[in-house]
């Protein structure tokens, strides 16, 4: 065969060097090849010898840039809601009028909100440290400011009207609050036993990918009918928490968390059908039957 | 959208930053319709746009003058400034009217529990052409230098 050197039409810089391509081969194919060796990064489990490569490998270094772990992302990004939250319900200085200093909302909805809201980060920060398994160990360093200020920001946006001494209870008093508070429990029971039931699904260390499956629980029921419940059951707790505060930031930042996590899903769904044949054609990615 | 090589990105910004001056500025101030800076930011967007029309028209039927390429990588160099100051000029005009009526303003309490101050949105919209109109602006100066400077290029080869 032939040998075939790819260079950089504006810099000159060897792109890519291939052996043995025979002589009859089209600049298409030559094009295919050379895609080929550019493609998807390789994984560190990756075995020298199984990669399509001639006699020598050439091996690519991508710098991906400054890199933080995920955990740590995590970790920074619950903590900081949680926190802020209660800077607000306590009501700290500067941020209401000085006569409201350090007063308490006469709301009993005001207080439940609280502990929804402290309960939901703490559950996220002790999800990070002891259930979830990462597949990846890092992720792009800016995404760390990106995210803590999406995070931060609706934090302090929703708490600042909830726990303001102007703020006002749900039309449909203590029924709406009830039915609200019922949803989000159900909903973030339901996405804790995801989060458990996909911890199961992976050997701990172990980076590999399993088709999940409904299990007794019957919060996991809902995998016959999604690709990630874990993401429903999350929309739907903030669903609840929107409907018991009655306020409209949570609102938005629910929307805007469904968006987001609805990209996720979908991104999910599509490589669960590539990666699996048998994947189960019931399911959708993040909504039953619609979405 | 593929017709033309502009970035989908900030030409919508760009729309986007009009409608917002002419609808929820200029036209729902009526107040600020008499003021010399509505004149400015006008004519300055008018002769900006006539050129950049006429660029695109031409380049697509790749006929495109020396002239009008030249003009729409240089006038904006007066355009822009003018334009901007128009605009900041304006939208600084109306602040006392929209603080007077409460334009477009929700305050607490409500049953949404949600607040919106208008007067503020408009300072903070001032507030962020500051980092804005400088990119903007040098972006085009760099693109003014690369397209300028190409076609000196290509003259030489003729």
């Amino acid at each position: 065969g032939k040998h075939v050197e790819i260079l950089d039409a504006k810099t000159r810089e060897k792109l890519c060097f291939l052996d043995k391509v025979e002589p009859h081969a089209t600049i298409a194919e030559i094009k295919n090849l050379f895609t080929k060796t550019q493609g998807k990064s390789l994984k560190d489990e990756d075995v020298l010898q199984k990669l399509p490569v001639g006699t020598t490998a050439t091996l690519y270094f991508r710098d991906l840039g400054a890199q933080i772990s995920w955990v740590t992302v995590f970790l920074t990004e619950y903590a900081g809601p949680l926190f802020i939250y209660l800077l607000f319900y306590f009501r700290v200085p500067f941020i209401y009028g000085h006569k409201y200093d350090f007063t308490s909302s006469r709301h009993t909805v005001v207080h439940l909100a609280c502990i929804c809201h402290s309960f939901h980060y703490v559950k996220r920060l002790l999800e990070t440290l002891f259930v979830h398994r990462f597949s990846h160990g890092t992720m792009p360093l800016r995404n760390i400011f990106k995210n803590c200020t999406y995070y931060w920001g609706f934090a302090a946006w929703m708490a600042y009207y909830i726990n303001h001494p102007l703020y006002t209870p749900p039309t449909y008093g203590a029924q709406q609050v009830k039915l609200a508070l019922a949803i989000f429990v159900i909903c973030q029971l339901g996405n804790f036993s995801i989060h458990m039931a996909l911890r199961d699904l992976r050997p701990a260390g172990s980076k590999t990918r399993k088709i999940p499956y409904p299990t007794k629980n019957p919060f996991t029921w809902l995998f016959l009918l999604v690709s990630c419940p874990n993401y429903t059951y999350e929309v739907g707790s903030w669903i609840g928490f929107a409907i018991m505060t009655q306020c409209l930031p949570v609102a938005l930042f629910s929307l805007v968390g469904f968006t987001q996590m609805t990209i996720w899903a979908k991104g999910k769904h599509r490589s669960y059908l590539k990666e699996f044949r048998d994947y189960p054609p019931l399911r959708m990615p993040i909504i039953p039957f619609l979405l | 959208m593929g017709i033309v090589p502009s970035s989908v990105v900030l030409t919508s910004f760009q729309v986007m930053s009009r409608v917002f001056l002419i609808w929820a500025v200029t036209h729902s101030v009526k107040e600020v319709q008499t003021e010399d800076s509505v004149l400015l930011f006008v004519i300055a967007w008018t002769i900006t746009e006539i050129i950049r029309y006429s660029f695109y028209t031409f380049s697509l039927l790749n006929h495109l003058p020396y002239l009008i390429k030249w003009a729409r990588y240089t006038l904006f160099i007066v355009l822009y400034p003018m334009g901007v100051s128009g605009e900041l000029l304006t939208i600084y005009a109306a602040l006392p009217f929209v603080r007077q009526a409460g334009l477009y303003s929700i305050s607490l309490p409500n049953k949404y529990n949600f607040s919106f101050d208008y007067y503020a949105f408009l300072i903070l919209i001032m507030i962020s052409y500051i980092p804005l109109f400088p990119q903007l602006y040098f972006h085009m100066i760099h693109q003014r230098r690369k397209v300028l400077s190409h076609t000196e290029e290509h003259k030489k080869f003729e």
